[in-house]
């Protein structure tokens, strides 16, 4: 009885660690400027890509400059569909296929904008410095 | 009158106390029935002349359906149980690791495009049992139809209903949308709490499933169980579950709201929200008729600690993913 006792607490916390590193995120912040910001006529446009999570998750803007996130979907029928972003008072269900365009306002250096779905298992977040 | 005590198996659940006594109490010349969970003894006041091995045996007889028997002399009880939950906990676990595992791995987020049909919602129904909304609806689903086949051996009624009234309410509701328009807003806010509430439960019933309050490890107060003893004999209750799960927070059916939405037509709306509850039907059946059979195996302790941890980590995910969505903590998974 002890030995199996053992063995399965071996087995469950093998199976804990395995799944945690396979659930974690090891994708580290690429560079400084990401790809998807666009700057026209002194407006910051970031593009976010929704589907089965978004993507990318972390983008680094610039502080100071009027804001404008443009969410895509394309086919989108998971979770990442039903988006809240918070702090720009945002709850909508996205049409499956298209563009949504939330003012973030303007964003002070430091801040951070969050959009999460509706069920909290997929995220995403802007940071401005 | 005379009282009696009686040795008692089988009790594995707080809420066998209310239903023994119940029970026993509508026998003609039995008065004050009182079990004593901790110690395993149930005593009676009875005015029947019968010998107490003959009464052990009739009043055995009423409630060995429920899996409860009574005995003269403390019968010597296995105890293999408390080996099972070693073989249950990595089994649970090693579940609940292929459901994180299959979400990650992006296999269900394949697209869709077009426009909705009942044919592509069933398809999406089909995906959406298996997503990442299995954390909630489906652990749900597992966690009551466990509980209801650990208390009452082999009745599937509570769990058709529940079936039926999600069907029922997907239908109506989804013909309701595409009749109405865009004037039911769906509110976030309200979904997200549903989805806590409905993660508690589930963590509360996995640690029942796991036998934590077996051994009063934990003591709830019985009310609590004999509300949910309550709620598994109402006809209602199962149903309305039922219906519940359409508001529950989960994106595929969400999605599937706003197509049902802009469907433009009672009839659409409805066909796109019933082919999409019949395709999460599979899954969701497999789970509640499954724990039913497989509480009248050999394995059933096995199933029920397995089912337990299972559950009890769907529902801290769900729980944990609920408050991050509700923007009370910070997002810890992104899977």
């Amino acid at each position: 009885m002890q030995k199996n006792t053992i063995i399965s607490i071996i087995i469950s916390v093998a199976i804990i660690g395995g799944t945690l590193y396979f659930v974690s995120d090891r994708t580290t912040p690429s560079g400084t400027q990401s790809q998807n910001v666009e700057i026209r006529d002194g407006v910051q446009y970031v593009t976010v890509t929704a589907k089965g999570g978004y993507s990318p998750r972390t983008t680094q803007l610039k502080g100071g400059l009027p804001t404008k996130l443009i969410v895509k979907t394309d086919g989108t029928y998971d979770c990442s569909a039903s988006l809240a972003v918070r702090s720009a008072g945002f709850q909508k269900i996205l049409q499956p296929t298209g563009e949504e365009i939330i003012d973030l306002g303007t964003p002070k250096s430091g801040e951070k904008v969050q959009g999460v779905c509706s069920m909290g298992m997929y995220n995403f977040a802007v940071n401005f410095n | 009158m005379k009282t009696l005590t009686f040795h008692v198996s089988g009790t594995h659940c707080a809420s066998c106390k209310i239903f023994i006594e119940d029970t026993l109490n509508e026998q003609i010349g039995i008065n004050r029935t009182n079990v004593d969970l901790k110690r395993e003894i149930v005593s009676i006041d009875t005015t029947l002349d019968e010998s107490q091995h003959k009464l052990a045996e009739i009043l055995t007889e009423k409630i060995k359906h429920n899996g409860y028997s009574l005995s003269v002399e403390k019968k010597t009880r296995e105890r293999k149980d408390n080996g099972v939950i070693w073989q249950a906990l990595p089994i649970g676990l090693a579940f609940l690791a292929l459901f994180f595992i299959i979400q990650k791995s992006g296999v269900l987020n394949f697209g869709l495009g077009g426009t909705v049909t009942p044919v592509t919602s069933f398809i999406i129904g089909l995906v959406a049992s298996v997503s990442s909304c299995l954390a909630v609806v489906g652990g749900l689903v597992l966690s009551l139809s466990a509980t209801v086949s650990q208390d009452k051996i082999s009745d599937v009624k509570p769990m058709m209903l529940f079936h039926g009234g999600r069907l029922i309410s997907f239908a109506v509701l989804g013909g309701v949308l595409g009749a109405i328009g865009s004037a039911i807003g769906i509110s976030f806010t309200l979904t997200a709490i549903l989805g806590i509430i409905a993660s508690v439960v589930m963590i509360v019933l996995g640690l029942n499933l796991v036998g934590l309050f077996e051994k009063n490890l934990i003591a709830l107060p019985s009310g609590f169980f004999s509300f949910f003893r309550k709620v598994e004999h109402k006809t209602i209750a199962p149903f309305l579950v039922g219906v519940g799960t359409f508001f529950l927070p989960c994106g595929f059916t969400q999605a599937m709201q706003v197509a049902a939405l802009s469907s433009g037509s009672f009839l659409s709306g409805l066909l796109i929200m019933t082919a999409f509850a019949l395709g999460t039907l599979p899954m969701l059946a497999l789970l509640s008729f499954g724990s039913a059979s497989f509480a009248q195996s050999k394995h059933s302790p096995l199933f029920f600690k397995s089912a337990g941890v299972l559950v009890i980590g769907l529902g801290a995910f769900a729980l944990l993913a609920g408050l991050a969505g509700l923007g009370i903590i910070d997002p810890l998974f992104n899977i």
